[in-house]
């Protein structure tokens, strides 16, 4: 698979990604998957479009807590906002905080793992030992001593990329935690690679170490990249959810978790207002079993492991 | 060859405790960076929490009495791995007074029962469900285990535990849905033990449900990569029936990189019971994590994070060598 | 059908013998009807390229194809009864005690994680009923019997040697003293000493115990040295089938002329191995006519059109159209 896109030529790059495209789509898990994430896309996209502007305390349209309705589709909570309106909102704050965080994760575990791997020696034991410790710490445990202390030095307050501190401070501590399992594969990848021959060649026609590892190590560890980046998606939404639910998020910018948060605040559990609490939490369980089932099925194809013929 | 054995046994014992030793110091040095960098004199939040006014001559008494006047590298920073290891984690901002220490102490018996009790029964119920859908891989078992799993894995638990309350605690009335213990008369120790399990029924299912989702995928996992290895094939022409074949050659080969991912995953059990003891506002250490948290109260959440790393890494110590009892090409 | 040796019973009859494996819905015929007989002590090599069926062959007498694969045609006999291969459960009884199988021991056919003086009694407990301790003295014969020290016994195989590890195999596959071993490339991984050493522990035992032997392996010399007769499969099919000496001398099938060929032989002189040309067949887009002809040289234009059938030819027989002189015009039926 990794030989196939070792060669530049474009016509067989093209024929590569087709018939990868359809294997991949020949996943009915995947096909699921990439349906449930273009709905949600769409949504995040221009929520305005579909459901008006976020509903505040002040421009609420509703009665406190009601149920769904043919006015509120999916109820009202305790301040009389409209779930629906809150939830659509919410997928655009939940899904950007976890590609993003994704992105920084991706970048740190690959440029650790690709350094690690090539140069060997002290570098990978130094490398590896820091990764180490990312491995065995959970991202949700080190975000969560971590994230309060660096938003009171940080103070809350003037918006960052048009997030609010308070989510800024999160997608960046998500991404610098939970790198470690992708530099673990990357390197071994790394590893790997740097046997094969056209490694050589690159060195024997005196290419520097850094256009090896960008131009000819980094295009042959896209797919695991891919596969692994779905996994690392699913992780962020649990862990933006789990701390926005502790209290970490932003009520101005409600993420799915802070939803749950305020409506646990609200005791929407014990007084059984079940729309208020269903909505968001499916929403953050579906876009993350759909991550993890097009990361499976992106794994899935690119190592194909079961021998049909013994 | 024997002396050789030994060597290398040592070594990677010696390697085992390294990468522990490593592990932890960096997490007490993360302790001790993140509680300097806060803004604020620390005498001062520890004398009035981070919104009272105490005097200056106070503070300064203060600080010379906890040394905080000495420079941070390297004085500091050995007195507080010096009174860390001595069991010294401070004082608590919003329980004034409190020892951090004491505060933990309390509250871990409560995690301890909520997060042994879950994972007990996680590991019955998802590894041996997990390494029978791998052994029957692609039957009804696994399809629907599997199904049921990835949704179970992709579920925040504290979502879960709160679905649980809806359903089993408001519309059912089944179970309790917060608290430890009911709230009232005093009744009597049997009738006490039995309150305390009901309690204990919604927040244990909330942490057990999602853990056997993820011992699900891992377990069976495993044991597809075993069912393909040759030594099963010798296994069949060995005319040993299916259950032989499982129990005397796949279970053990199956169990072993699971060991390895069950005790890592403990800081993942611990991370869920936090969130889902917040949605029963069960007494131990998640609960004091939230209201640490919504306190600022740094001294604590830095206790539990210390707390957490221990167990973590005590946990990774535990695999390790459990690991190399279970598999002969370690142990060598 | 074919068979060498109507005038007594043989110990194992194979019998237009057809195996598909369905793979994503398309089938794959791995194997095409493939006859022959096996007599009590005798030793066969079956040789090919990979994908040429003799694992197929060998897998489906032992009853031990993958869940995947379908016996579509054909049947096998032992000693005169009909064998169950594709009923997993009915096949149990006869594993190992009736058939066992030499795999490659040098890969991860032995357990990891148990002694190997367990895995060689194991099927003395399971199969025959032995107690623990007439188990272990019996795998204590057998560590002796294949030249392992006893105290060996405790060891687990990660600790062995390649050739090690093959010999507690052999030891294994005797427990249940069988009649017929199967040897799927049983020296394949090994080095040429070690590989020599097995070949004539094996020999030296066949002769001892009566076994008749199958060996399967991509290496003719190594045939040469511990087999009476040989069958070369090519595609699924037999090509050719003689005896060791008959095949060396005189081989009639072309496939089988360049796989001896191929063969370093420092005596002759000639240092080059020469492969042979073109590539392995494509199962799945199987060549019309003969499998071989886009390789072969001497190809016809029969060659592409008619599947040759196996004929008997001499001491042996022979699928090919270059030697069908005694029957010709008869044309081969092509299912």
């Amino acid at each position: 698979m990794s030989e196939s896109i070792v060669r530049y030529s474009s016509r067989s790059r093209a024929r590569a990604i087709k018939s990868f495209l359809s294997n991949l789509l020949g996943h009915a898990g995947a096909q699921l998957g990439l349906l449930c994430l273009v709905f949600f896309l769409v949504l995040s996209a221009v929520p305005n479009i579909l459901v008006g502007p976020l509903e505040t305390v002040a421009t609420a349209t509703g009665d406190f807590l009601v149920p769904p309705s043919s006015q509120h589709l999916l109820g009202t909570d305790e301040v009389g906002r409209d779930v629906l309106n809150l939830v659509v909102h919410g997928a655009r704050i939940s899904l950007t905080i976890a590609l993003l965080a994704t992105v920084i994760s991706l970048v740190v575990g690959t440029t650790v793992g690709i350094t690690a791997g090539y140069y060997g020696g002290r570098v990978d034991v130094w490398l590896m030992r820091l990764t180490d410790f990312f491995f065995v710490m959970p991202s949700f445990v080190l975000a969560l001593v971590i994230t309060p202390v660096v938003l009171e030095v940080m103070g809350r307050g003037r918006e960052i990329l048009g997030f609010r501190p308070s989510l800024f401070v999160i997608l960046v501590v998500i991404g610098i935690t939970s790198w470690a399992f992708v530099a673990r594969i990357v390197r071994s990848q790394t590893l790997s690679l740097k046997e094969r021959t056209f490694i050589d060649r690159a060195r024997v026609v005196g290419s520097s170490n850094l256009s090896i590892m960008v131009r000819h190590i980094l295009p042959n560890l896209v797919p695991q990249i891919a596969a692994n980046g779905a996994l690392v998606v699913a992780g962020a939404i649990y862990v933006e959810t789990s701390l926005s639910f502790l209290g970490l998020g932003d009520p101005l910018q409600p993420s799915w978790g802070t939803l749950l948060s305020l409506a646990q605040r609200a005791g929407a559990a014990s007084t059984g207002a079940w729309w208020y609490l269903g909505a968001p939490g499916l929403c953050a369980l579906a876009v993350s079993l759909s991550f993890v089932l097009v990361g499976n099925a992106l794994d899935d194809t690119f190592n194909p492991r079961q021998r049909v013929i013994p | 060859m024997a002396g050789n054995a030994q060597e290398g046994r040592t070594s990677r014992i010696g390697n085992v405790l390294i990468r522990a030793a490593i592990t932890l110091s960096m997490v007490a040095t993360l302790n001790f960076v993140l509680f300097r960098v806060i803004p604020g004199d620390p005498a001062a939040l520890l004398l009035g929490g981070a919104r009272m006014s105490v005097s200056a001559e106070r503070i300064e008494a203060q600080r010379q009495n906890w040394g905080l006047d000495r420079p941070l590298f390297p004085d500091q920073i050995l007195d507080y791995l010096s009174a860390t290891l001595h069991g010294d984690l401070g004082y608590s901002f919003k329980f004034r007074g409190r020892l951090v220490s004491d505060l933990i102490w309390e509250r871990l018996p409560a995690t301890i029962a909520l997060v042994g009790l879950a994972q007990l029964i996680a590991m019955l119920c998802g590894v041996m469900l997990g390494l029978y859908a791998g052994w029957r891989r692609g039957g009804a078992v696994d399809r629907i285990a599997m199904g049921a799993s990835l949704a179970l894995y992709s579920t925040p638990s504290f979502w879960l535990a709160m679905v649980l309350v809806v359903i089993f605690s408001t519309a059912l009335g089944w179970f309790p849905g917060y608290g430890i213990y009911s709230p009232g008369a005093s009744i009597g120790s049997t009738d006490k033990i039995l309150d305390y399990l009901r309690h204990l029924a919604l927040p244990v299912a909330a942490v057990a449900l999602g853990l056997i989702g993820q011992y699900v995928v891992v377990a069976r996992a495993a044991m597809s990569d075993v069912v393909t290895e040759d030594y099963m094939v010798t296994a069949r022409a060995k005319g040993l029936t299916n259950g032989q074949m499982l129990m005397r050659h796949a279970f053990r080969n199956a169990m072993l990189p699971l060991v390895t991912l069950i005790t890592l995953n403990l800081g993942y059990v611990v991370a869920g019971a936090i969130t889902v003891e917040a949605v029963f506002a069960w007494p131990g250490i998640g609960g004091l994590t939230v209201e640490a948290l919504n306190a600022r109260d740094y001294p604590v959440l830095q206790g539990i994070f210390l707390l957490l790393g221990v167990s973590i890494v005590a946990a990774n110590l535990l695999a390790d060598l459990a690991y190399g009892i279970l598999d002969p090409r370690i142990r060598q | 059908m074919t068979n060498l040796s109507q005038d007594k019973a043989s110990l194992l009859e194979v019998d237009g013998l057809s195996v598909e494996y369905r793979l994503k819905g398309v089938s794959l015929r791995a194997i095409d009807r493939v006859s022959f007989a096996l007599q009590a002590g005798e030793a066969v090599g079956l040789v090919g390229e990979s994908g040429s069926g003799k694992t197929t062959t060998a897998m489906a007498i032992a009853g031990l194809l993958s869940p995947n694969a379908r016996v579509s045609g054909g049947q096998v006999r032992y000693r005169g009864n009909l064998l169950p291969i594709d009923n997993d459960a009915a096949m149990r009884p006869h594993r190992w005690t009736e058939t066992s199988v030499v795999f490659q021991g040098a890969m991860n056919a032995l357990n990891p994680v148990h002694r190997i003086i367990k895995q060689i009694a194991e099927p003395c407990i399971l199969k025959l009923g032995m107690s623990r301790a007439e188990a272990t003295a019996r795998a204590r014969e057998l560590l002796e019997l294949v030249g392992i020290p006893t105290d060996r016994g405790t060891a687990y195989p990660h600790e062995l040697s390649g050739g090690m590890r093959q010999r507690v195999m052999i030891a294994m596959a005797l427990a249940c003293r069988p009649s017929i071993i199967i040897g799927d490339e049983p020296t394949t991984a090994l080095d040429v000493i070690t590989q020599a050493q097995i070949l004539k522990l094996l020999g030296k035992l066949r002769s001892q115990l009566n076994l008749a032997l199958i060996l399967i392996t991509h290496d003719l010399s190594v045939v040469a040295e511990s087999c009476d007769r040989v069958m070369i499969m090519y595609a699924g099919r037999i090509v050719e089938d003689g005896t060791v000496a008959e095949i060396f001398a005189k081989p009639k099938h072309p496939y089988t002329r360049l796989l001896i060929e191929s063969i370093p032989n420092p005596a002759s002189g000639i240092r080059i191995i020469r492969p042979i040309p073109g590539d392995p067949p494509n199962l799945m887009n199987r060549p019309s006519g003969c499998a071989f002809h886009p390789r072969c040289p001497s190809a016809t234009g029969v060659c592409t059109t008619e599947v040759p059938s196996l004929e008997k030819f001499g001491w042996g027989r022979v699928a090919c159209h270059l030697h069908r002189s005694s029957q010709e015009g008869r044309v081969a039926v092509h299912a």
